[in-house]
């Protein structure tokens, strides 16, 4: 790596993004200006760096002996700065002698009214990846073992289908769940929607297969209680005392039932108002004969939907932690049709009024559950967040606008609330973690249209309702996409990661150890046999911490060393002409 | 030809699954019958409710599938047959189109495509713009190669003669392919309801009515016009209407369903429209807003503190009056009982979402279910299942659904067709099998 | 000591240096939103700036940054115990700037998540707006 300085010979490209940045930074002028640089052997514009087109003239300028070493400045890296780096490896050049500048979401995108002022900060940004990738070493990717074993918390049926699935792809599963049995909310229903099959044969048949398959460790009635290491080799100590180590894991933690707040819809004051989970239960309970409350027939319900979803701050009143949930709780409007239809094939003379603000009835096969809802007499009132229906002595009053905002007076034996859904109780588990949670609670994915299934921490994955409110035939497929996943990092026998890490010049190592209490991480940084610090790869996280305090200048993060940071800040600081 | 997997159809369903099996290190036969992968994501404007714009985000994995070793992505490419083996494998005959010109040989320069004297309309931009009669499809188009439109070409010769790399060929056929597999995944995706279904709609013939696959386009940084224009004049719109549940929830039209994606799609271009053109009125008329996704409900409360209208109401009748502008008969759901009128200079309608292709028209037990998407006898825990034991499907192919939902239904009919794979074709240690 | 900010009729040069995992996603975020800030804003973008030294923050305003905003993933931080070392860095770097005459208000440190649009245009425009009062 001695002496790359001096052949380094950079290939500097820059995209219009198809008038996304050339249309405010003038593209020819910093191609050409950064063309003056002398380690700089070619600089061009081009319309679509990403496309391959694109693509293939950087591999070509490289294969041709031009280049060896790329900048191109563009989009936000967080797009394509993979794509790149992999155009590199297909053209035999280290992936990582590649610098992506960000010149559209932080310059043409943020600086449109200034072009003159765009084109100079777009020059100054673009220099600086010039001189931090001619201060970048050929970096290889880390290996490490992996443990081809899954951890799956949670064990209700997205967990369950987890683990048959990572089970039947080799994998060995330890399944651990925190009540004392398997199944989760399966076991609350009677039929699911919008198939209607019967819950119990549904779980019976998950529960068989887990309990037929040799691969799968069931831990009941236990949490994880300590956690450490990284992908490919996390290791668990369970509240049962089991250790497990694990290569990857899939949460599976699911949701809780929305309760409503003290005295809302006067719930807990008048034995009336009931939730629609309970209503549920109570069915499942006396499957047959017309529906009762305190020992008298029930003739008339009234439903209530949106209860603890799509709040309102300053209407509603807040949950535990001080927020509302605005959130669409996703399953309730079918789920409460699918239980009104059953309700009425049961007590066909039985009036039921259904008050809503939308009918989200978004799924295969959920649209006929409302049509039938509808052919079966049930009455629809629609009413908005800011005028919410009245609990009366024996009456609901709803203000409905699809008649005109009318005062509608409805007798009700029974109100039903039909609650929502939020996340179950994973704060201790995700400090423990590290996991991220976005504002409604629930874990947050890598990327919420592309990468719903993956959590940014490596090694973990996402199933089922503890990313989102989903249903059954939702929670099976994401359940089976973090599967997918899973298996993806644990099939191979090593797992590649990112080279990322702090790295020590032993010849400038002074073994002063002033190094060692930035250390976080246990084993990542050590004094080796010749009093020299040394770094571990597999648990080095790359924070840096460590290269603050070097003074001889002994470690660096590799990729990130501080001479980069320096040369970049020079480069920044430094004049264009304009 | 031999594979593990065929997966047909290159959409972002098809990209994510053929990606997801790769990664576990099985050979993928991959195809698409346009000449570009992509599918419908590649061509719209943004994606809800992150407002990424779909381009930069689709192209990643275009390109991830076309880079991979164990991926082999035939476009332009028809399934004319699949027949089930006596030993459960699949055998599948193909037909490779042809582009006319020598793909081994082309460079993309698109010299074709600048001397090409023929315009046609393009149907990347959902007729609204023009494209060569020789040209490649789009500008982000995986693979990078023209198609000449046999069609529309009047055999001048200006291409030939312009092709540095003499890669032009007017004789070239079709080819066909038959591919082994251990499975097959439909991934076959979705089209619009069509624009003329609806006389009271203007039954197509009105030109200021556009589909909503047209407003991505007008919406898309590099569309047709490269603004928000309208049809009929280039007039820059200031009062937009959105209809919705104008092909869906409709059982005159033969969808009774909700196509699921419409409202959150609506909301999103109405989002847009109001960015680029901030005094435009913009109006979306519909029946129940569906924001049901995560995020979702959060951007329609965004879309209301914008001031974009959302009115309860039906439209019932739509017509051109003067200048190509367009009065919109309403029943308002709430408010008022009187029908009214409405005036919008511009109006898409939120068309539904119908299956692309139909696998009964292959001689297999592929069945679809009544509403005419690809049937899953296994859901809810299965979901990726087909009545054929070794065909799985997913994405749109199984009934509307919006990206993410797609993505996640792919990454199961991988670990699905995975698990059949590992009982028929184990992976061999340290290696691909 | 105020030397490194006149630079002519060019506004002072302000360095913003964010981390991967929250803010510099957070300054994206800015962008697809198309809200506009001054161009005299230069991104720096690392793992965590508990990377650097004290010295390191003297050097930038030597080499003519007028301003440094430190925008740190706080609570978010994917790293250990880093965002304590970086403050108490910072708590150090302000004690040799107060030595060097450097007024302390150049340097801040504040936290910008992936979807903190306001927070990280009001940071810039707070230190913009502080340097102008300076430099008045």
């Amino acid at each position: 790596m001695s002496g790359a300085m001096d052949e380094a010979k950079v290939g500097v490209y820059v995209c219009h993004c198809g008038g996304n940045i050339s249309d405010v930074v003038d593209v020819k002028a910093v191609a050409a200006e950064l063309g003056k640089h002398p380690q700089v052997a070619i600089s061009k514009e081009f319309a679509f760096m990403c496309s391959d087109a694109g693509q293939k003239l950087v591999i070509e300028d490289i294969k041709s002996g031009k280049i060896n070493r790329v900048v191109v400045a563009a989009c936000s890296p967080a797009l394509h700065e993979l794509t790149f780096r992999k155009a590199l490896q297909r053209a035999d050049l280290n992936p990582y002698l590649y610098e992506h500048v960000n010149i559209r979401e932080q310059v043409s995108w943020v600086h449109k009214g200034d072009h003159d002022a765009a084109t100079r900060k777009a020059t100054s940004l673009t220099r600086a990846g010039v001189e931090k990738i001619l201060r970048q070493d050929r970096l290889e990717s880390i290996h490490v073992g992996a443990a081809k074993r899954v951890l799956i918390v949670g064990g209700g049926p997205a967990g369950l289908k987890a683990a048959l699935d990572s089970a039947a792809r080799g994998l060995k599963v330890t399944l651990v769940e925190k009540s004392g049995r398997l199944g989760g909310h399966l076991h609350e229903f009677d039929t699911v929607y919008p198939g209607g099959q019967s819950a119990s044969e549904l779980l019976g048949k998950l529960l068989s297969a887990v309990s037929a398959n040799p691969a799968i460790t069931v831990v009941l009635g236990a949490e994880v209680k300590t956690w450490d290491g990284f992908v490919g080799n996390f290791k668990a100590v369970l509240s049962t005392g089991d250790a497990v180590n694990a290569g990857a894991v899939i949460m599976a933690t699911g949701y809780r039932h929305t309760a409503p707040s003290a005295g809302e819809y006067r719930f807990g004051k008048d034995d009336r108002v009931i939730t629609l989970p309970a209503l549920i239960e109570q069915m499942k309970a006396a499957p047959r004969g017309p529906l009762t409350r305190g020992g008298r027939a029930v003739r008339s319900v009234a439903f209530i939907h949106c209860v603890g979803s799509r709040q309102i701050e300053g209407v509603h009143a807040p949950q535990e932690d001080g927020k509302v949930n605005d959130y669409c709780s996703r399953v309730c409007c079918t789920a409460a049709l699918h239980t009104i239809n059953a309700l009425k094939e049961r007590q066909s003379d039985l009036a039921i009024y259904d008050l809503y603000r939308d009918i989200r009835t978004y799924g295969r096969g959920h649209e006929a559950i409302y049509e039938q809802a509808s052919k079966n007499g049930v009455l629809f009132f629609r009413f908005t967040e800011e005028a919410q229906p009245e609990i009366r002595e024996s009456s609901v009053v709803v203000k409905d606008v699809l008649t005109w905002n009318q005062e509608v007076e409805l007798p009700a034996d029974l109100v039903v609330l039909v609650t929502g859904v939020k996340p179950g109780e994973v704060a201790e588990l995700t400090a423990m973690m590290k996991l991220p949670t976005g504002s409604d609670r629930f874990l947050q994915e890598a990327h919420p249209k592309l990468r719903p299934v993956e959590v940014a921490n490596n090694g973990f994955f996402l199933a089922g309702a503890c990313q989102a409110p989903m249903d059954l035939v939702e929670s099976a497929a994401a359940a089976g996409a973090a599967a997918s996943k899973v298996a993806a990092v644990l099939s191979k026998d090593f797992i590649t990661l990112d080279p990322y890490v702090a790295r020590v010049d032993a010849e400038k190592c002074t073994g002063c150890e002033a190094c060692l209490p930035e250390c976080a991480y246990t084993g990542a940084l050590f004094m080796n046999g010749s009093k020299k610090a040394e770094v571990n790869a597999a648990l080095c996280k790359g924070c840096g911490a460590c290269v603050a305090v070097c003074e001889p200048r002994a470690l660096d993060l590799a990729g990130w060393s501080l001479d980069q940071m320096e040369a970049m800040v020079d480069a920044m600081a430094s004049e264009v002409a304009p | 030809m031999k594979a593990h997997t065929l997966v047909i159809g290159a959409g972002i369903a098809g990209l994510q699954a053929a990606l997801d099996l790769a990664e576990q290190g099985r050979q993928v036969v991959l195809v698409e019958k346009n000449p570009s992968i992509g599918g419908r994501m590649i061509s719209l404007s943004k994606v809800y409710p992150t407002l990424d714009c779909a381009s930069c985000i689709t192209t990643p994995r275009m390109a991830s599938v076309a880079h991979h070793p164990l991926i082999h992505t035939l476009t332009y490419t028809e399934v004319l047959g699949v027949a089930k083996n006596e030993d459960g494998t699949f055998r599948a005959h193909l037909r490779k189109k042809p582009r006319y010109i020598e793909e081994d040989k082309c460079i993309g320069c698109k010299r074709c495509e600048e001397v090409c004297p023929v315009y046609i309309r393009d149907d990347f931009e959902h007729q609204l713009g023009a494209k060569k009669a020789i040209s490649i499809p789009f500008t982000n188009a995986i693979p990078q190669f023209p198609v000449l439109e046999p069609q529309s070409c009047t055999w001048c010769g200006a291409c030939a003669n312009a092709c540095p790399v003499d890669c032009i060929d007017f004789t070239q056929e079709s080819r066909d392919l038959f591919v082994e597999v251990d499975a097959v995944l439909l991934a076959t995706g979705f089209q619009l309801t069509p624009i003329d279904a609806k006389a009271q709609y203007g039954g197509g013939k009105l030109r200021n009515v556009i589909s909503s696959l047209q407003g991505e386009r007008l919406l898309a940084p590099h569309g047709p016009y490269g603004r928000v224009l309208r049809p009929s004049d280039g007039k820059v719109p200031d009062s937009i209407a959105f209809v919705q549940c104008a092909g869906s929830r409709d059982a005159s039209l033969g969808v009774p369903y909700c196509s699921r994606v419409c409202c959150m799609y609506a909301i999103k271009q109405a989002m847009l429209l109001s960015g680029s053109l901030p005094t435009a009125d913009i109006t979306i008329y519909y029946m129940d807003i569906r924001a049901f996704g995560k995020g979702y409900e959060a951007f329609y409360q965004n879309a209301k503190a914008m001031g974009i209208n959302f009115v309860k109401a039906k439209v019932g009748r739509i017509r051109e009056i003067e200048d190509g502008n367009l009065a919109l008969r309403i029943e308002r759901q709430e408010g008022t009982a009187q029908p009214e009128e409405a005036q919008h200079d511009l109006v898409i309608l939120s068309l539904g979402l119908t299956p692309q292709w139909n696998p009964g028209q292959l001689a297999w037990e592929v069945k679809t279910a009544s509403d005419g998407f690809v049937a899953t006898p296994g859901a809810p825990l299965d979901p990726a299942a087909t009545t054929q034991d070794g065909v799985f499907a997913c994405g749109t192919a199984t009934g509307p659904k919006d990206i993410v939902d797609s993505i996640m239904e792919a990454g199961n009919a991988a670990t699905e067709v995975g698990k059949r794979l590992e009982i028929r074709a184990p992976m061999v240690p340290g290696g691909a099998s | 000591m105020e030397h490194a900010t006149s630079l002519g009729d060019k506004p002072p040069k302000i360095l913003i240096i964010t981390t991967i995992a929250s803010s510099y996603t957070g300054a994206n975020t800015v962008g697809q939103a198309r809200a506009q800030y001054a161009p005299n804003t230069y991104i720096l973008r690392v793992p965590d700036p508990v990377m650097f030294p004290e010295d390191f923050y003297l050097r930038c305003f030597d080499k003519g940054f007028a301003g440094i905003i430190i925008m740190s993933s706080g609570s978010d931080c994917p790293y250990e115990g880093a965002y304590g070392r970086l403050s108490a860095r910072v708590g150090r770097t302000y004690l040799k700037m107060k030595e060097k005459g450097i007024p302390t208000t150049r340097l801040k440190l504040t936290t910008v998540c992936t979807v903190c649009k306001h927070a990280f245009l009001k940071e810039i425009d707070d230190m913009q707006n502080h340097l102008k009062e300076k430099a008045a």
